[in-house]
């Protein structure tokens, strides 16, 4: 195999790419839930391409400091993609265009000079406002508090290879656990639900013998709280599959149904 | 408060020993009685959530407090590689003893025995507690359990989820917990920040809270405070640490008290993607794995920083890690890794936009394996580096930097993970107990959930059926009086946010700058004492005024991040401080003064093993130091060497 | 208690749509078996087996009881799902929502079964007057089956599909059955939680193959009729 050749393009020096860019953007702005909120528009200047979606709204509310302007909340934390904080619903898309990307990953080279972007918050009867663009998602808290764990207690516990998971069980069970919490599902969801957070949680659990134990009464349990945090119920639509950071598929959601018809029939 | 006795509380008997006759010795409550005490327990991170869902199993009432929106985003849940514990399943010698013999030794002889070897001793308890909970641990095609070897140990002891080991084990500990959060023995309070300890006849009996939705403070009473807030990482500005991970919580009960000890310790990770930018507002850490495929390299001549990598002939590149040590070669330990970047990048040899990065260049190995293979085993790797760069790590070089990761310092505490402040314990980052002046990888969630699932139980128990307390409510004039104060910080706060014309975020990386030139991966007398004054005015000119805009006192990050950067900024202070005053290098501490004819790390055991645990005494600049000495009476120092 | 909330949840309500949903499929799959006669052009066949139908009896009211009844859950149940569709997001968005492609399965079809079902409800109502409760013997569609004067449906049907309106609607209406059923039939599976990653993409392809099938088979009847290729 002969040597990878060298790549005159650009491409290889980002330097040269990094040209400023100018961005429209239309933020909703809102002080609290019982105030109304309203978009407001600001022109940022000096938008890098490596920046990335959450810096971009760090510079914008340093201008904004500097001119005297309240800053626009937002949740964030991590910056890597893992701890779930972020929630932009951008141009009608949750974490933005990018497939499997959470806001924090999201990179300003997918936009371009003069784009007009679209901010607002994830916008679901379960998930209050608390201002601007941050939300308050405990609901999906509740929802694993009401049956997504094992009831084991802290304590001696069988030696973990007395009980066998076969590789690709323990990946599928991986596949699912890797879901971030950071609502996506149900923002981008046309119904609101929260059931591909749901399912992935029971999906995890059910795959792995420590959970199969309790399934039944996690499953419906854990459905029975997300219809009484007020999610919607889930059409199928799928669009959760696409919007979520971890590609978590709906094939979740169809084994959530199967755990709550085993439930309903066999306890 | 003047006379601090460091007792290390350790007890008697070889370390094998010690734990095991601990808790033959220590003191139940009865479990009738155990709802009778509330426990504080602030941070969810592996520590907290952990030790949460333990004791409230016990019985014990519980109120857990996160900065966030939920306990789950605590920074535990970054953590890729993986966690340690000596099952020897792999069949390669491992035992307690050797892993304890690593971590002493990996941690440069700066760490207190007894602690490591518990240590040890719990870390394949960690393991079942985790399966029993059901973390998708990877496994063999045999359905056992799968290990990989780690951070250059010379046995496979370390146990994973995918680049996600612990974002898996915190969501075990956080179900766990929110079990308890449905059985009502663990009482959750999300976006609480503590801003105060409350100390009511000398013992830790509560704390201040700021409500950050509301902006209402808060009074909250309990019969011991656990703290579990992590590192401080972020004194660095930029950093592989979250962007909400503070020192608040550990500083406030510093400045109430508590022994700050070896805040030097800071641990600086060698592949991290560079800095690309002004705005930029954290570096993104690139698994250790790499260099096991990977080439590191820089420009021979400093003419050619600037050329097309590829385009720079063999005998021109200096691949400077081999060169210098041939058997360890590109898999040299962190540190060393780390301070041979910043060498060749202060010759001018540096790379990229800033010139601060060198290469990791897989060229020979695409050649050798071919593009699929490395595809197979990096590709979500080369994926995120290229979704940040923009450049195709298999068509050219990687750029890479080191970047603050972790910090080995904390709080004091002593075997019992209490801190010199009765009734406050600390747990994991937060505290200083394990790691020495280096921690190994995978060894850092082993440490957070060994205190929160079986130390702190343990310990916090002893503490409780020993101690006799005073009837003590919200109403105590203390809990006023601290609440007071915490009010008017925040309003001045505020006030100050009036007057200046740099924004709070200004300062912050002015900091941040500071500390990462002259408090980073290589330290001089000069160095630091130049950053002390620096910190100094900076801190003066802070709290002359800044710019911050609030509307009101509620939801407000940037309030939340002036009140960090102003305690960071004293913080700052104490780092060079305790680095100015360890004139030795060890582990992540390199004192330029003190290396080996070859430019090695030179510990100095004879005047330094010890661990310095600084007390508050009205101004970080006055600060006290106290040492506890360090014994070995397992594991002997030697001198680090990877040639 | 248990009972109630297992009813009103939205898993179960799910599984009620499902198996409504794949009740009224089977239902629509015989209906077009049926339907296939009137591609002859004598219209003996149709009317033996209208006749046949009518023969039955007892067991043709039950069955119509049955249909009628899985027809209402079916839209009980979209109603109940709409209104909460409404509930779970207060507040909407003020940007449209925009899919972001990649897996989703969000398209006309499965956005717009509410739109498409409601349609397809109205259609019953009018095809059932229309047809089923249209002239019969009495108005002079009669036609002599084996010694028996029947119903001559066939006539009937064959004048109406002469009216370029009737022929335009009832073509129409067959591309929103075909809509429904894109999304319909893979999404009872789904709902039933009999996919997996192994079934899938069989089941969405069958069901897009299906949806084809039958709204292409009923929407060339009236067609077939009107460009007379049935004289």
């Amino acid at each position: 195999m002969s040597n990878t050749p060298a790549n005159p393009s650009a491409k290889s020096d980002p330097a040269k790419l990094a040209k400023l860019m100018t961005l429209n953007l239309r933020v909703w702005r809102q002080k609290s839930p019982k105030e109304a909120g309203k978009f407001a528009a600001y022109t940022l200047k000096g938008v890098s391409p490596n920046m990335s979606f959450l810096e971009m709204l760090d510079l914008l509310n340093e201008g904004l400091h500097h001119s005297g302007d309240a800053p626009v909340e937002f949740d964030s934390d991590c910056r890597e993609g893992i701890c779930g904080s972020c929630s932009c619903m951008i141009n009608g898309q949750a974490h933005g265009p990018e497939l499997g990307t959470a806001t924090c990953q999201l990179y300003m080279r997918k936009f371009k000079d003069g784009d007009t972007i679209v901010i607002e918050p994830w916008r679901a009867t379960a998930f209050p406002l608390v201002r601007d663009l941050v939300v308050d998602r405990s609901a999906l808290d509740r929802i694993i508090s009401a049956g997504g764990y094992t009831s084991v207690k802290v304590g001696p516990h069988a030696e973990p290879n007395s009980m066998l998971v076969s590789k690709d069980n323990a990946e599928k069970a991986m596949d699912a656990a890797a879901c971030i919490g950071c609502g996506a599902c149900v923002a981008a969801c046309p119904n609101g639900s929260a059931s591909l957070f749901t399912a992935a949680k029971i999906t995890h659990l059910s795959l792995l013998p420590q959970g199969k134990v309790e399934s039944h009464r996690r499953s419906y349990r854990m459905v029975t709280q997300m219809d009484e945090e007020g999610f919607g119920h889930c059409t199928n639509i799928g669009e959760c599959q696409s919007a979520c950071p971890k590609d978590i598929s709906i094939d979740t959601i169809a084994t959530m149904r199967r755990e709550y018809m085993k439930a309903i029939v066999k306890s | 408060m003047s006379n601090i006795k460091l007792d290390s509380n350790v007890p008697a008997g070889p370390n094998s020993e010690k734990w095991s006759k601990f808790k033959d010795d220590m003191k139940l409550v009865n479990p009738a009685n155990r709802r009778k005490h509330t426990v504080i327990v602030v941070g969810t991170g592996l520590a907290g959530a952990s030790a949460s869902a333990a004791l409230a199993e016990m019985g014990y009432r519980v109120k857990t407090f996160t900065i966030h929106d939920t306990p789950r985003r605590a920074h535990s849940i970054a953590a890729q590689g993986g966690i340690n514990a000596t099952k020897n399943y792999m069949n390669d010698g491992d035992s307690v003893h050797r892993l304890f013999y690593d971590t002493v030794k990996g941690g440069d002889y700066r760490s207190r025995e007894a602690n490591v070897h518990r240590l040890a001793e719990v870390s394949t308890s960690i393991i079942d507690q985790c399966v029993a909970q059901g973390v998708p641990f990877a496994r063999e095609y045999s359905g056992e359990l799968a290990n990989r070897s780690f951070g250059g140990t010379q046995v496979s002891r370390t146990f994973y989820a995918r680049g996600q080991t612990g974002q898996q084990l915190l969501l075990g500990a956080y179900q766990s917990m929110m079990r308890q959060v449905d059985e009502k023995a663990v009482e959750l309070l999300t976006r609480r920040e503590m801003l105060d300890l409350v100390m009511i006849n000398g013992k830790a009996r509560g704390i201040i809270t700021r409500n950050l939705v509301t902006g209402e403070t808060e009074r909250h009473v309990a019969d011991a405070v656990v703290l579990a807030t992590g590192g401080y990482s972020r004194v660095y500005f930029l950093s592989t640490n979250a962007f909400n991970s503070n020192a608040t919580a550990a500083w406030r009960c510093h400045k109430r008290g508590a022994l700050f000890a070896n805040p030097c310790f800071t641990q600086i990770h060698p592949t991290c993607i560079p800095v690309s930018g002004d705005n930029q507002s954290k570096l993104t850490l690139m698994s250790e794995s790499l260099r096991n495929d990977g080439r590191v390299w820089v420009p021979k001549k400093k003419e050619d920083v600037k050329k097309n990598p590829n385009d720079i002939a063999e005998e021109d590149r200096d691949y400077y890690l081999e060169r210098k040590y041939p058997s360890f070669g590109n898999l040299v330990p962190r540190d060393v890794a780390s301070r041979n970047s910043k060498e060749v990048c202060d010759e001018g040899r540096g790379v990229g936009e800033s010139g601060l990065a060198v290469y990791l260049d897989f060229r020979d190995s695409i050649q050798r394996l071919g593009e699929s293979s490395i595809r197979e085993k990096y590709g979500n790797l080369f994926h995120m580096y290229e979704e940040i760069t923009a450049e195709n790590p298999y068509q050219v070089p990687m750029r890479i930097y080191p970047a603050i990761h972790y910090t080995m310092g904390g709080l004091w505490v002593d075997y019992n993970l209490m801190s010199n402040l009765p009734g406050l314990f600390v747990l994991g980052e937060a505290n200083f107990s394990d790691h020495g002046a280096n921690r190994l990888g995978a060894s850092a969630l082993m440490q957070g959930l060994a205190d929160g699932y079986f130390v702190l139980p343990n310990t916090l128990s002893d503490y409780l059926a020993k101690t006799t307390f005073t009837k003590a409510s919200t109403e105590n004039p203390e809990f006023k009086a601290a609440e007071d104060q915490v009010r008017a910080d925040v309003k001045s706060l505020i006030e100050a946010g009036k007057k200046g014309t740099k924004t709070v975020m200004e300062f912050y990386r002015e900091l941040g700058l500071t500390m990462w030139d002259h408090v980073g991966m290589a330290r001089s007398e000069e160095g630091l004492k130049t950053a002390i004054s620096k910190i100094q005015n900076l801190r003066r000119e802070f709290h002359n005024g800044y710019k911050l805009v609030v509307q009101d006192e509620g939801f407000n990050k940037n309030l939340e991040v002036a009140g960090r950067v102003a305690d960071f900024m004293e913080l700052g202070e104490l780092m060079a401080k305790d680095a100015l005053s360890r004139r030795e290098s060890c582990g992540g501490h390199f004192r330029v003064e003190s290396q080996t004819e070859d430019g090695e790390a030179k510990r100095d055991d004879e005047n330094f093993a010890y661990v310095a645990a600084w007390e508050y005494k009205g101004s970080v600049t006055d600060a006290v130091l106290h040492k506890e000495p360090l014994v070995f009476e397992d594991v002997h120092p030697s001198q680090r060497s990877y040639k | 208690m248990r009972t109630q909330k297992i009813i009103s949840s939205s898993v179960f309500q799910k599984y009620l749509m499902a198996a409504s949903g794949l009740g009224l499929v089977g239902f629509v799959i015989t209906h077009l078996l049926g339907n296939l006669l009137l591609y002859r052009s004598e219209g003996t066949a149709f009317n033996n087996y209208a006749h046949g139908l009518e023969g039955l009896g007892g067991l043709l009211y039950a069955a119509e009881f049955g249909l009628l009844g899985i027809a209402i859950l079916h839209v009980i149940v979209a109603l109940t799902l709409t209104l909460k569709k409404r509930r779970a997001r207060s507040t909407g968005y003020s940007s449209v929502l925009r899919s972001k492609g990649g897996k989703s399965k969000s398209n006309l079809s499965s956005r717009y079964m509410a739109v498409s079902g409601s349609i397809l409800l109205i259609f019953i109502v009018l095809h059932v007057i229309h047809f089923k409760y249209g002239p019969g013997i009495a108005e002079g569609y009669s036609v002599d089956i084996k010694g028996e004067t029947a119903r001559d449906l066939h006539r009937y049907v064959v004048e109406e599909f002469q009216k370029p309106l009737y022929v335009g609607l009832y073509a129409g209406v067959m591309v929103f059955l075909g809509f429904h059923l894109r999304h319909g039939f893979w999404s009872a599976f789904q709902s039933l939680g009999t996919n997996s990653p192994k079934y899938s993409k069989p089941i969405y392809a069958l069901g897009v193959a299906l949806a084809l099938l039958l709204s292409t088979g009923f929407l060339c009847i009236p067609l077939w009729i009107y460009f007379g290729a049935s004289r």
